[in-house]
């Protein structure tokens, strides 16, 4: 029964062969055959018009204002038996057309290629969920609109065992899947794999993939061997909108603020000189830069209000020449400001107290302005042959323009630098920082399907996807001052501020994929309602990516041959310690390629009772480098190859009509990030020298899985799973040593680490009131060497073990959402509550502690209402709790965070 | 007459015969020693080893690397002119073996502060340095940043003595490891606004003794393991150093300190001399406070005060308010010999114009030496719990203050 309901009805209404008269009614309902359920969110409309509806909660339908004729009614559901019913529409009838669907038989498969299924409701999520080969979770568009979401990252964190990792003071966020970090989770746009802009990593920001433009979102915690194997945790498939059955068009303006730009002031600097290339990009390596090539106004920071965010949404799709061809146009643009306020104590092992716990070094404090444009643009055309034959064009394009103003006083408390006496005293360093980026991201995906016979389809993809960042002229300023405190006179003394310099860095990267990929499914059917599939296929990906980075220091002219006192960015003087930059041999500037070549092979036998899926991938990986380095010491050029064999297994026994039972294993990769190979410090890293490791290996995963699943209603769900989990060579950052005087930080492979986990889902509506929630907990444990903090100098294979939680897994992660709908009077109300339970969200690298988050509660409410057919007021206000993200070592607090709450109102215009 | 002219020619003979005989002579001859690995081109840059000859000069165009397992080995009296910021690279065996007579040379082609990158002995198997004169260390790294006139980053053996080090950009000497041995060394005037003379850090341990100290931007010798901890920790000795008008350079937000001791580090400091520094003896409170141990050190200013006069804050700092600051844990001992007023404990240096704050790369036209009415002479102990005993001979504690010892077995220069 399997790939029997799509989600989608497609009601279609042949034509009428003669017209007259006016105002018949034609209404009814929509319901299975067997299960007598109603079917919601039907689309019905007539060809060659644009008078269309789709069933609602209750499965019903009405279209009014017919003209009286002859109409041929057929219905075809994939998964149904299609449905066919002649009738005669007279002037002023209401006809009621009560329909009720047979499931059908098992040529589906083939009918499923072409269908045209609206992915965007919920119960369209549960059917794909049902039917679906793999485990996996599917958010709506229709969910994602009524939540209080904004953008694909907020959404994410309301599905079941995922959580969502954000970096300090910025915007940037990645998923976790149940408990697993984002370095083990891969996410594709339309089913393809997408280039990487940052700098360091392989993940794409969730945040910059706006919610408006979205169709559905799925996060599959298992894999079949037809999906590629580097995903341990699960795959995040961001679906963009795809061209429906009728022309439609939305559009959506909205305008909001945050909490923290009414109770404090919006940091802002000037971008007029900001110059996009480097003095030794513009001049070349043997130019001299002189205080005259560095501008000053990207220094001068003020205090402004906040302009209010606003963000405008359209989107267009239609289908021409006779629906064979289909297009989409979508554009988002957003104009965000954000920002952030937060605390940070860094701390080390006391080496002066008994037990060696650790204390405070300095205590920070920063605050983050950010203004964010978006600019988001997506294309489809699909374009139907003929019944077998389909070829479509997706585009997505994403571009991100950030100004951040960074501003942090750092204030010694041991050490280093004198440190506190009393409260209120030490050494203070501040550091104000401007920060320009601009990224794009293009995914550009060519694909077709192809009915070769009854029993062959052959499908392909061609994608190219182009990720590329350029951070001109990041600025940083820094002044020193002390607060002394005489015990003598009981006086506070603060000394003159001090122009300490200056660094300004130029970066760019660029990644960039080539993928095909080609599959070939033979189908064959026996029975009534069995069959059989087999599907081989490859996937090869050629993967190029560079990094410059030139940085160049500016050292404040002595004066008075001491350092001179800051009177403001215009009046201090400066010179460039090193005129030629660091662009010509900065060992961060690398080339970088990954080939990776996929095979598979994989069956599916479906039954009345069970589908059974399963086969085998090979996945071989190519890794190089080549580094712009003068040293000969260390490597220069690196490659690294493997081939992982990875099988995998799926049973579904379908227990009933609406449920299943599924148990399922598979083996999964994950791939070092080029910088996690690196062996040459990264720029920027502070006091630690973050240093790449040659020698990782690549981690891999067997995972076990258990989940049932009830479908009550169409758009109701219970689904209870458990997982298991044991993961061999964990990539972790570590202390790796110490050199130059610095300590290094480096990417090393842990034994392993076992995750398990059980997981609740479970959506129900009582009348107008529906609840919708989901629970999991996760428990993990990797069995690690740490450096003995009584005896820190134990060689490292003397270090004892300690038991401790996989880095990034929440231990209880609780998402309830009270929801309230009024079919009648077009309302939704949505009140979103998230609970994530403690964290590890760091290792302390000596035995007794780690770094974990606090449990936070997160509270969010949104609401929308029809003011007529085609508008809709809607409001979404996030972080109602001002929740703030605190990070516990031991008995401090390392990090208190918080961005308070934000207002958003908006309207949406559906054709 | 004749008899007295006959004993006259006589013994005049004898005389002169006597005149004439000669003390033994000895010719040993040994089979010759060839100098390993000559180098005879007067330019040297890229993979190197063997021996830079005595007398001559080298011009230095590019990185000069030295493998492991190789050796670098510089005669007496070779002059090295650096250009294109260049470096010595070493990953195997640097030795400098000048004399007296005739110091190795380094100096960069352009002779400005900040013009070369000095010795990058981060993983060198080995490091000697005797009697070379190592000036304008310092220039931009890779990564745009300042470097070192010499650097070390392995537990390896490390003598430095009797060198001169003058005008670098940050730190003098960085031995961020090591079993060293830091003797009579002069360093002048270095960094232009940051960096230490002496920075020892991450497990370094042995002796830093009868240096000459003078106008470091930040602290003359610092001690620090690290704040996260993987090494044993930084233990050294530290006696009869001479530390004048250093610390001013790097403003008042982040003084500069004769001594400095941090994050697990602990040390044994006596018999020094302390003249006008901007901070003296400073013991973090992330130090291992229990095991450092001072005293019979000498501290002394010239003047009450120094005018600040950044933003115009005009402020006073007061120099012998600081010989053991407020900020840090340390404390006066009862064997210092603390000045009370200008003149008071005055060390009697044989030439000091006094003034503290210079300007990175002035000259030292000063002599340290002790005039004979010093009080530093004969105020000091010659051992104390914990001392090395990886000490040359002839270079253990002196009971005069300083680097310039009454017997003048203390700094050379």
């Amino acid at each position: 029964m399997a790939n029997k309901h799509y989600l989608l009805f497609i009601l279609t209404i042949a034509l009428p062969t003669y017209l007259f008269g006016q105002n018949a009614t034609l209404k009814g309902q929509v319901t299975d055959a067997t299960t007598k359920e109603t079917l919601i969110g039907a689309y019905v409309r007539f060809d060659g018009s644009s008078n269309g509806t789709t069933t609602d909660v209750n499965g019903q339908y009405a279209l009014t204002n017919l003209k009286p004729g002859f109409y041929k009614v057929k219905v075809t559901y994939i998964g149904y038996t299609p449905f066919e019913k002649e009738f005669t529409l007279s002037a002023g009838q209401v006809y009621i057309l009560n329909i009720s669907l047979a499931t059908g038989s098992n040529t589906l498969k083939v009918v499923s290629i072409h269908g045209k299924l609206d992915n965007e409701t919920e119960s369209a999520s549960r059917s794909n969920e049902k039917n679906s080969n793999n485990i996996k979770n599917v958010i709506s568009a229709q969910a994602i609109a009524r939540s209080p979401d904004i953008n694909a990252a907020n959404v994410l964190q309301r599905v079941s065992g995922v959580t969502i990792q954000r970096n300090a003071g910025g915007d940037d966020a990645y998923p976790i899947i149940r408990g697993i970090e984002p370095r083990y989770n891969n996410t594709l746009i339309n089913g393809v794999k997408i280039a990487s802009p940052e700098s360091q990593s392989r993940f794409v920001s969730l945040s910059i993939v706006p919610s408006e433009l979205l169709q559905r979102i799925e996060v599959s915690k298992t894999l079949t061997p037809e999906m590629e194997g580097d995903a341990i945790g699960g795959t995040v498939n961001l679906v963009f909108k795809d061209a429906p059955e009728k022309r439609d068009i939305v559009a959506t303006g909205s305008i909001g603020y945050s909490q923290l730009f009414i109770d404090r002031k919006f940091t802002k600097y000037q971008t007029k000189d900001i110059q996009k290339y480097s003095p030794s990009e513009l001049n070349g390596q043997s130019y001299n830069a002189t205080a005259d090539n560095f501008s000053r106004s990207n220094l001068d920071f003020t205090q402004t209000r906040a302009l209010p965010t606003t963000a405008f949404s359209v989107y267009y799709a239609e289908r021409f020449l006779k629906s064979k061809l289909g297009v989409i146009i979508g554009n988002n643009y957003q104009n965000l400001y954000y920002g952030s306020n937060s605390e940070v104590n860094t701390s080390a092992v006391d080496g002066n107290s008994a037990d060696h716990r650790p204390i405070i070094l300095q205590d920070i404090v920063r605050q983050y302005s950010t203004n964010q444009k978006l600019e988001n643009f997506i294309t489809h055309l699909d374009f139907k042959i003929n019944d077998k034959n389909k070829i479509s064009l997706d585009n997505v394009l994403l571009y991100s323009h950030l100004t951040e103003s960074a501003t942090a006083s750092d204030t010694s408390i041991v050490g280093g630098n004198g440190g506190r006496t009393i409260p209120g005293t030490g050494p203070i360093s501040y550091v104000a920082r401007s920060t320009n980026n601009d990224q794009l991201v293009e995914n550009l995906k060519l694909s077709g399907n192809h009915i070769l016979s009854k029993h062959f389809l052959f499908d392909w993809t061609g994608a190219y996807s182009d990720a590329g960042v350029r951070n001109p002229d990041q600025a940083t300023l820094n002044t020193t001052n002390a607060i002394t405190y005489d015990p003598s006179t009981k006086q506070f003394t603060t000394v003159p501020t001090v122009f300490d310099g200056i660094s300004r860095i130029w970066q760019h990267n660029n990644d960039k994929d080539v993928t095909g990929i080609a599959n070939l499914t033979y189908t064959k059917s026996w029975g009534e309602s069995s069959f059989f599939e087999f599907k081989v296929g490859g996937l090869y990906r050629h993967k190029k990516r560079y990094n410059f980075g030139d940085e160049y220091s500016l050292n404040p002219n002595l004066s008075g041959n001491r350092k001179e006192g800051f009177n403001g960015i215009y009046n201090i003087t400066f010179n460039v310690f090193n005129p030629n930059g660091s662009g010509g041999y900065n060992a961060n500037n690398y080339d970088a390629l990954e080939n990776v070549t996929a095979y598979f092979g994989q069956f599916k036998f479906s039954f009345p009772m069970v589908d059974i899926i399963g086969g085998v991938r090979s996945e071989t990986t190519l890794q190089e480098y080549t580094l712009g380095d003068d040293n000969p010491y260390t490597a220069n050029s690196v490659s690294k190859q493997y081939t992982d064999i990875l099988p995998s297994i799926d049973f579904k026994f379908k227990l009933s009509e609406k449920t299943n039972l599924r148990a399922s294993y598979f083996k999964s990769i994950a791939r070092p990030s080029y910088s996690d190979l690196i062996p040459v410090p990264q720029p920027s890293s502070g006091g630690e020298q973050i240093v790449g490791n040659p020698g990782l290996l690549h981690t891999t995963a067997d995972s076990y899985d258990i989940r049932f699943e009830l479908f009550p209603k169409q758009d109701e769900q219970f689904y209870v799973g458990t997982y298991y989990k044991k993961l061999t060579n964990l990539i972790e950052t570590k202390i790796g040593g110490v050199n130059q005087g610095q300590l290094i930080i480096t990417p090393k492979n842990t034994n392993n680490a076992t995750v398990a986990g059980v997981e609740f889902v479970a959506t129900k509506y009582i009348g107008k009131i529906g609840i919708s929630g989901n629970y999991a907990y996760t428990y993990s444990d990797v069995l690690d060497r740490k450096i003995d903090r009584n005896n820190p100098a134990l060689a490292e294979a003397d270090r004892p073990f300690e038991h401790r939680k996989l880095s990034g897994a929440s231990i209880h992660d609780l998402n309830v959402s009270l929801l309230y709908r009024d079919i009648k009077n077009k309302i939704n109300l949505q009140l979103a509550y998230q609970f994530l339970g403690s964290t590890l969200v760091q290792i302390y690298d000596y035995t007794g502690d780690d770094y974990i988050q606090k449990p936070q509660s997160v509270l969010a409410f949104s609401g929308d209402a029809a003011l007529n057919s085609h508008i809709v007021l809607f409001g979404k206000f996030n972080n109602l709790l001002n929740t703030h993200k605190i990070i516990q070592l031991h008995d401090i607090n390392t990090a208190n965070e918080f961005t308070k709450a934000t207002y958003l109102l908006g309207l949406r215009y559906n054709y | 007459m004749k008899k007295f002219t006959v004993l006259a020619s006589a013994i005049a003979l004898i005389a002169a015969l006597a005149s004439c005989s000669k003390k033994d002579t000895t010719v040993v001859t040994k089979p010759p020693v060839p100098i390993s690995h000559p180098i005879n081109s007067d330019t040297i840059g890229g993979f190197t080893k063997g021996t830079l000859l005595a007398g001559k000069t080298y011009t230095v165009n590019h990185t000069v690397f030295v493998k492991t397992g190789d050796t670098l080995l510089f005669q007496p009296g070779a002059n090295i002119i650096v250009k294109n910021n260049s470096q010595f690279s070493i990953q195997g065996v640097l030795q400098v073996l000048g004399t007296q007579a005739s110091p190795v040379k380094f100096n960069s082609f352009a002779g400005t502060p900040g013009t070369w990158r000095g010795f990058g002995c981060d993983s060198a198997q080995s490091v000697t340095i005797k009697w070379a004169d190592v000036k304008n260390t310092g220039g931009p790294s890779a990564k745009g940043g300042t470097t070192v006139a010499v650097k070390v980053a392995r537990q390896i053996p490390v003598d430095i003595e009797d060198s001169w080090f003058s005008n670098g950009q940050d730190d003098g000497l960085a031995l961020y490891a090591g079993n060293l041995i830091i003797l009579r060394n002069t360093i002048t005037s270095s960094g232009s606004n940051d960096g230490e003379a002496i920075n020892i850090k991450n497990g370094a341990s042995g002796i830093v003794a009868y240096n000459v100290i003078y106008s470091q931007a930040g602290t003359g010798v610092k001690l620090e393991t690290a704040a996260k901890v993987v090494t044993a920790e930084t233990s050294v000795d530290v006696y009869n150093n001479t530390i004048v008008s250093s610390g001013w350079r790097r403003g008042s937000a982040e003084p500069g300190r004769a001594f400095s001791i941090g994050a697990t580090a602990y040390g044994r400091f006596y018999n020094n001399i302390i003249v006008n520094c901007y901070h003296g003896f400073e013991v973090f409170a992330d130090a291992d406070v229990a095991k450092t141990k001072y005293g019979y050190n000498l501290f002394y200013a010239s003047q009450d005060g120094l005018l600040d006069t950044t933003q115009n804050s005009n402020t006073i700092i007061k120099i012998r308010d600081n010989f053991y600051p407020t900020s840090g844990v340390g404390v006066a001992q009862a064997t210092d010999i603390i000045s009370k007023s200008v003149g008071d404990k005055d060390p009697k240096f044989k030439t000091y114009d006094g003034i503290p704050l210079l300007v990175n790369g002035a000259p030292n036209n000063n002599d340290f030496h002790l005039q004979s009415s010093s009080p530093a002479i004969g105020a000091g102990i010659t051992t104390w719990a914990g001392l090395t005993g990886n000490i040359p001979t002839g270079s253990g504690p002196n009971k005069d203050l300083g680097a310039y010892p009454q017997d003048g077995t203390g700094n050379k220069h």
